[in-house]
């Protein structure tokens, strides 16, 4: 594991309207670690993982991907981003791509990818997330799990350094929760940095490196899932742990 | 959280109702108004070839410049459409304002007066053929028309896709293509295909302009053989079967671009 950050979040503001979203929010990211943003909703969690990307784009302060600063007018994004995997609350699969068809359009067209070396590729991804029965069905023939798990497989081919989750199993059917989790804390095992903002605790507590407690768009307290579950120092995390556990 | 209020729309297009490719049934206003217009026709055509057999041998020749004029105006309103479309949507505010005013401009003329118009200012600086002149004008009306429908085909597509796209890493231009408007396709059909249906009907409009379509050819032979009546309401029946067809053929393709749902 490196010593350098491969994000930095430096002093970030972010408003909508009269409502501070963001404020003065700092966190750094090495390469390879797990962070689990927790927090009420509201709490600008969401906001925060969506600014990594700049689907957010934020008022001040800035933000280093990579060693590129997003915030900068002269930031490709487009490149960023590539590094970027994104997986939504609402999976956004291309519904009229089939399951193939939406996890090789972007390393085709992005990577200028050959479709045979796209295809195989994502073959093994759709393994992996073991859906390779799917491959030509479309979106809407498959179960929430189903489709997350392409939207993740579909993130993964494009081969990013780090992998952002935005509530990736509150849209789910809790039968089908697992399957996500499982196919995420597979992930992490493989090493990849991963920044996720969940509400399930079990898997925070498994997988996560750091846990990150947010609230009102500042984060309150930090740390390993051992000290915030078992020590909490801040009484709006004891006070929220206790509402969720 | 507070109650939306549901706002009630009524929608009355000017173009056909697209018959559903759902409905089974044989027994279709779409079906009774086809077999009433042809069977009209032959019925009339056989029972007195004079004048009415000798109309239909006629009206081939002004059928065809009504198609030339649709056709070729639908070509130019789609990426007319297309532009204003996404010129409407555009968060650059000087291209949002000049399609914005060309919208406006347009939907608050009547077509037979913005015809008159272009057609004669067009007129003013080149010499176009008579039918360019009328394409060209019933063109530049529809697009209008056809940009309000891509823009709100474009915007009914889930802002999660637009999301998803870039997040991936595609550029705005790629979203939009590969993404938002295959999507968008569908929803627009239904209403583009009522805009080519009522461009069609308007088209009648250019008869006016010295274009010897379908209802000026009507109108050069009863001009002629006095037989006003019957020769009005041949050119009606064929509009109606022609329309009707058109309704059909929009909604077969409707069909086929639902492949992707469940």
């Amino acid at each position: 594991m490196t010593t350098n950050p491969i994000i930095q979040v430096e002093n970030v503001y972010k408003f909508f309207g009269q409502l501070t979203a963001l404020n003065d929010v700092s966190l750094n990211i090495t390469s390879g670690e797990k962070v689990v943003i927790l927090g009420p909703s509201g709490s600008g969690k969401s906001t925060l993982l969506r600014s990594i990307n700049r689907l957010e784009k934020i008022d001040k302060g800035h933000i280093i991907v990579d060693g590129q600063d997003i915030t900068a007018p002269e930031c490709n994004i487009n490149t960023v981003r590539q590094e970027l995997g994104m997986v939504f609350q609402s999976f956004n699969l291309f519904p009229h791509k089939t399951v193939l068809g939406n996890l090789i359009m972007a390393p085709m067209r992005l990577k200028k990818m050959s479709k045979e070396e796209a295809e195989s590729i994502a073959l093994d991804l759709l393994k992996k997330v073991g859906i390779s029965d799917k491959a030509h069905v479309y979106p809407a023939k498959l179960s929430g799990g189903q489709q997350q798990r392409v939207a993740i497989a579909r993130a993964l081919a494009m081969n990013p350094k780090i992998m952002l989750f935005d509530e990736p199993t509150s849209a789910l059917d809790p039968e089908m929760i697992g399957e996500v989790l499982d196919v995420m804390t597979s992930l992490a095992k493989e090493g990849m940095t991963m920044v996720c903002v969940t509400h399930e605790m079990g898997f925070a507590r498994e997988v996560a490196d750091r846990l990150v407690f947010m609230d009102h768009g500042e984060i309150i307290e930090q740390g390993t899932p051992e000290e915030f579950f078992t020590n909490p120092k801040h009484p709006r995390l004891k006070q929220f742990l206790e509402q969720i556990l | 959280m507070s109650v939306e209020k549901k706002e009630v729309r009524i929608a009355v297009t000017d173009g056909m109702l697209i018959p559903s490719g759902k409905d089974k049934s044989v027994v279709t206003a779409w079906s009774i108004s086809l077999i009433f217009a042809i069977c009209s026709i032959v019925y009339l055509c056989v029972n007195k070839p004079d004048p009415y057999l000798d109309i239909i041998k006629f009206l081939p020749d002004g059928i065809l410049v009504t198609f030339k004029v649709t056709v070729s105006a639908i070509l130019l309103t789609i990426p007319i459409g297309l532009a204003t479309g996404m010129g409407r949507l555009s968060e650059n505010k000087v291209i949002n304002l000049i399609a914005s005013t060309y919208v406006e401009i347009i939907r608050g003329i009547p077509l037979l007066v913005q015809l008159f118009f272009i057609y004669y200012a067009i007129g003013e600086f080149i010499q176009l053929p008579d039918l360019t002149a009328a394409i060209i004008a019933m063109s530049v009306c529809y697009g209008a028309y056809m940009g309000e429908v891509f823009r709100a085909g474009i915007d009914a597509v889930d802002s999660g896709q637009t999301e998803a796209a870039r997040s991936l890493g595609f550029n705005k231009t790629e979203t939009m293509f590969m993404v938002i408007l295959p999507q968008a396709w569908r929803t627009i059909l239904p209403p583009v295909g009522n805009e080519f249906i009522a461009l069609l009907k308007d088209s009648s409009l250019v008869s006016i302009l010295a274009v010897s379509e379908l209802l000026r050819r009507g109108r050069e032979y009863a001009s002629v053989t006095f037989n006003y009546f019957e020769c009005y309401l041949m050119v009606a029946l064929i509009y109606l079967v022609i329309t009707l067809l058109l309704s059909k053929a929009v909604s077969i393709m409707e069909n086929k671009l639902n492949y992707y749902d469940d």
